[in-house]
Formats: C-alpha cells, sequence, structure tokens
C-alpha cells in the first residue's frame, strides 16, 4: 500500500498529512486531526451526520476520500465559532431549541452554513428541502427550520448594523 | 484505518494518456473514482464485491463542463449533478426532463460530489439521469489508449453494473442534440418518499416532438423495471403519426406497462411496479405534451 501525500486547508490551518489510500476525510478528522465533532452515522451516505464544508459546499465526509480533498479548504463545526463566540446559526439552534440528542445537529449546522452561503435569506421550503439531506429522529425538524430562519435573520441585522 | 474502505493504490493521473496508462496496467480490480458517492460505499470484504486494488481518480483532468456548441450540447463526464441541474441550458421545454432528473438525484449534498458520467457508469438499473438522456438521443464519447469513439446511450448499458466501455477506456463527454421548439420532456420518479433520499421504484422520462399536429416523435424511458434503463420502443410506435388524443396517450401507457419485466425486491413488488409504469408515463406524456406548446 502506498501512502499518499495531502495538504488540506482545515478551519483556517494547513496540514500536511501522509494518508492512506482508502482513508477517507471523516477518517482523517476524526482520528487524526481530532476533531470529533463530525460524526460518522450510516457510513454510506444516508443519513447527512458527516456532512462538512468542502470549498464552500455541503458534502459527505464518509463518501469522500482523504486523497481527493487534497488542495481543498474545508470547514467542520469546530470551525464555525470565532473565539469564545458561537457562529449565528450555533447560537439559534442553541435557542430555538433544535437539539435535542444531538447527534445529527453538527451535519445540520453545516448543511445550514453552506446553503447560507448560497442563500442569504432561504425560504422554509428551501431549508426544508436541504435539512431533508440529514436525518433527524428526535426533533421532527420544525425547531432546526426556524433555527436556521433565525440565524439567517440575525445574519442579515448584524451586517446591516 | 477506516474498515469501511479499503484499496491498495490511489492514482491522480494528470492527463488521459497517463490515465489510459493506469488503466491499461493494472486490468482487473481497477475502479475509475470521479465524485465517489458510488465507490466509497463499496465495501469489499463488508459486502459481497471483489476487492479494488487501484482507484484511479479522473475528477482532476479538465472533464466537468457544460458547453452549448453550434449544434449540440456537450457535458463533460465530471460534470457533478447540481451544476448541471442548476444549469439554464436544461430549463428549456425540449430538455427539462434532464434538470428534473438531476433535481430529483439523491441529495443536494450527494448532488455536490455525484458526477453525469459517474451516474451512467454506475449503470444501475434505476438511474435517474439516464432516462431522460435516453429519450434525448444522448451519444457518449469514450476514449481509450486506441483513440475516441461515439456510443449511443441505448447501447451503452449492457446488464445491471455493466456497461459497453473496455477496461481500459474512460468516458469523456455526453452530447445531445439541440432539439426543435417543437419538441418537450418530462421526468418523473416514484419513490416512497418523495422528499428523502431514495431510490426509485419507478422512473420515467418522455420526449414528444410535435409537427403538423402531430407526433413527430416520441421516445419514453423507463428505469427500476427492467436490468438496465431501456426506451420502451412499443410504446413509443402507439404514439408516433398520431394526434396524441387521451386515448392514445393511454393506449402507450398500458402498452409500456406490459413490456416492462419489473421484479419485487424491498421498496415495492413487481405488480405494483407494472401497475406504476402506467401512471407514470400517462403523467410524463402529459407534462410532455404541455411543453411542446400543443
Amino acid at each position: 500500500m502506498t501512502k499518499v501525500d495531502i495538504k488540506i486547508h482545515v478551519n483556517g490551518d494547513w496540514y500536511e498529512l501522509a494518508v492512506n489510500p482508502g482513508e477517507r476525510l471523516i477518517d482523517v478528522l476524526r482520528d487524526r486531526l481530532d476533531l470529533s465533532g463530525t460524526k460518522e452515522g450510516c457510513g454510506e451516505g444516508e443519513c447527512g451526520a458527516c456532512t462538512v464544508n468542502l470549498d464552500g459546499q455541503a458534502v459527505l465526509s464518509c463518501l469522500i476520500l482523504a486523497a481527493q480533498a487534497d488542495g481543498c479548504t474545508i470547514l467542520t463545526i469546530e470551525g464555525l465559532q470565532k473565539g469564545l463566540e458561537l457562529h449565528p446559526l450555533q447560537k439559534a439552534f442553541v435557542g430555538e431549541s433544535a437539539v435535542q440528542c444531538g447527534f445529527c445537529t453538527p451535519g445540520m449546522i453545516m448543511t445550514a452554513k453552506a446553503l447560507l452561503n448560497n442563500e442569504a435569506e432561504p425560504d422554509e421550503n428551501s431549508i426544508r428541502k436541504h435539512l431533508s439531506n440529514n436525518l433527524c429522529r428526535c426533533t421532527g425538524y420544525d425547531r432546526p427550520v426556524k433555527a436556521v430562519l433565525k440565524a439567517a435573520q440575525d445574519i442579515k441585522e448584524d451586517s446591516n448594523a | 484505518m477506516s474498515v469501511y474502505f479499503q484499496v491498495e493504490e490511489y492514482h491522480r493521473p494528470q492527463n488521459l494518456a497517463q490515465a489510459f496508462g493506469i488503466l491499461s496496467k493494472f486490468g482487473n480490480g481497477t475502479k475509475v473514482i470521479a465524485g465517489g458517492t458510488d465507490i466509497l460505499p463499496l465495501r469489499p470484504g463488508v459486502k459481497k464485491i471483489d476487492p479494488i486494488n487501484h482507484l484511479v481518480d479522473i475528477s482532476r483532468l479538465g472533464l466537468a463542463y457544460l458547453k452549448k456548441e453550434s449544434d449540440h450540447i456537450s457535458i463533460g463526464a465530471a460534470t457533478t449533478i447540481n451544476t448541471l441541474g442548476a444549469s439554464p441550458l436544461f430549463l428549456t421545454r425540449s430538455h427539462r426532463a434532464l434538470s428534473e432528473a438531476a433535481d430529483a438525484h439523491s441529495t443536494a449534498t450527494i448532488r455536490n460530489r455525484a458526477t453525469v458520467g459517474g451516474n451512467l457508469c454506475t449503470a444501475s438499473p434505476c438511474g435517474d439521469l439516464a432516462l431522460p438522456l435516453l429519450v434525448l438521443d444522448a451519444v457518449l464519447v469514450a476514449a481509450g489508449p486506441e483513440g475516441k469513439r461515439y456510443v449511443p446511450l441505448e447501447s451503452f448499458f449492457k446488464g445491471a453494473n455493466y456497461t459497453a466501455l473496455n477496461k481500459e477506456e474512460l468516458l469523456l463527454e455526453i452530447r445531445l442534440n439541440l432539439c426543435s421548439q417543437k419538441t418537450g420532456s418530462s421526468f418523473l420518479k416514484l419513490r416512497r418518499h418523495q422528499t428523502a433520499i431514495d431510490m426509485a421504484v419507478v422512473n420515467v422520462a418522455t420526449a414528444l416532438t410535435f409537427k403538423n399536429n402531430r407526433c413527430e416523435a416520441a421516445g419514453i424511458a423507463l428505469g427500476s423495471v427492467a436490468p438496465i434503463p431501456y426506451r420502451a420502443k412499443k410504446a413509443e410506435s402507439v404514439l408516433a403519426g398520431t394526434k396524441l388524443s387521451k386515448e392514445v396517450i393511454h393506449k402507450a401507457a398500458a402498452t409500456a406497462a406490459a413490456e416492462a419485466t419489473p421484479i419485487d425486491d424491498v421498496r415495492a413488488t413487481s405488480a405494483y411496479r407494472r401497475k406504476m409504469v402506467a401512471v407514470m408515463v400517462r403523467r410524463s406524456l402529459e407534462n410532455s405534451m404541455r411543453r411542446c406548446n400543443q
């Protein structure tokens, strides 16, 4: 087995790593970089728990080889907050009680983050459609949807302030 | 190391010649990877499949593009399904089926990585993009060490997960004719949960072209009801040359259902699938008719 040398930009820092050819992005994030906020649910692309942002887009870290992420910029749930200040999405998920067991939450927030990158003011339909990428068996989705709406509004108000 | 996915070597060729070289050298046990969304769930050792020894990554060979040429549209094989779905090229009446299929495919997160070429080369019986491309008479550009060749999509699928590509060949591009103003197309997908990720119970694409108040050409493609996505030729012949009355459309839908050879599986029974073929073909033909300005 030949190791693959890669360089990835994760949450603001560059990492140079020699990875196994079959190693997935989620394995690198969790096991090598200790970024265990990204969860592994099904491991085959059904549940969305492992969603991270790759070059600004929501992707499933269980379906990407680490070798394929070479040169890419990755944002995980740990990279959202600035210092001790939570990201508006994180605040809104707390404020709207959109978290129950919490296992799907990091993935859900990263899906929402990518959505807000593309649509600053998504309507409820768009949010529901995007959050359907993430399986949640606790909340029934109502509160997460409200949280994303709230976060979008907060971000808009902050930028106007 | 991951217990989920295992492979001996990862190759990222810098150009096509290098890619063909690797494919020729290693032969069996080599798989081409682009988005990876069909490859990574394969777990040799966990699922009953042959080990993958070599992966050839073609995602950085400049194969991700959409181009409108004077007489055709070219889709690079490594174009992601979301790129296709977001393109205004396929919002026209004639090519709408493609945009609808892109939107119905899996979830937005998967579509950010999954590619058009990958969806075809996986050759799943229920592959969504195959159907609109079949009714729009897509031609595939394949290439290998000996050069390029053109393969009509209709003769590309050879069986479930099995295509006309040789081991050393790559799919480079999908070509579509620019259709006449009088063509309308539509795609429909029935699944157990309409909003969520799931493969089709039945998926259908149709395309109709009208001339002088008559149906000049009709295409009906069916998915999930045979080992490969295919054109329902008998049903198409029911429509050609007619004025597409309600009765004719019903007859074509019934013919398509009779032609289908569905199986029972976890998603639906064979009998249900056959009934739904008739319903979905009828609805899709009605959509296509509306779109061809009739």
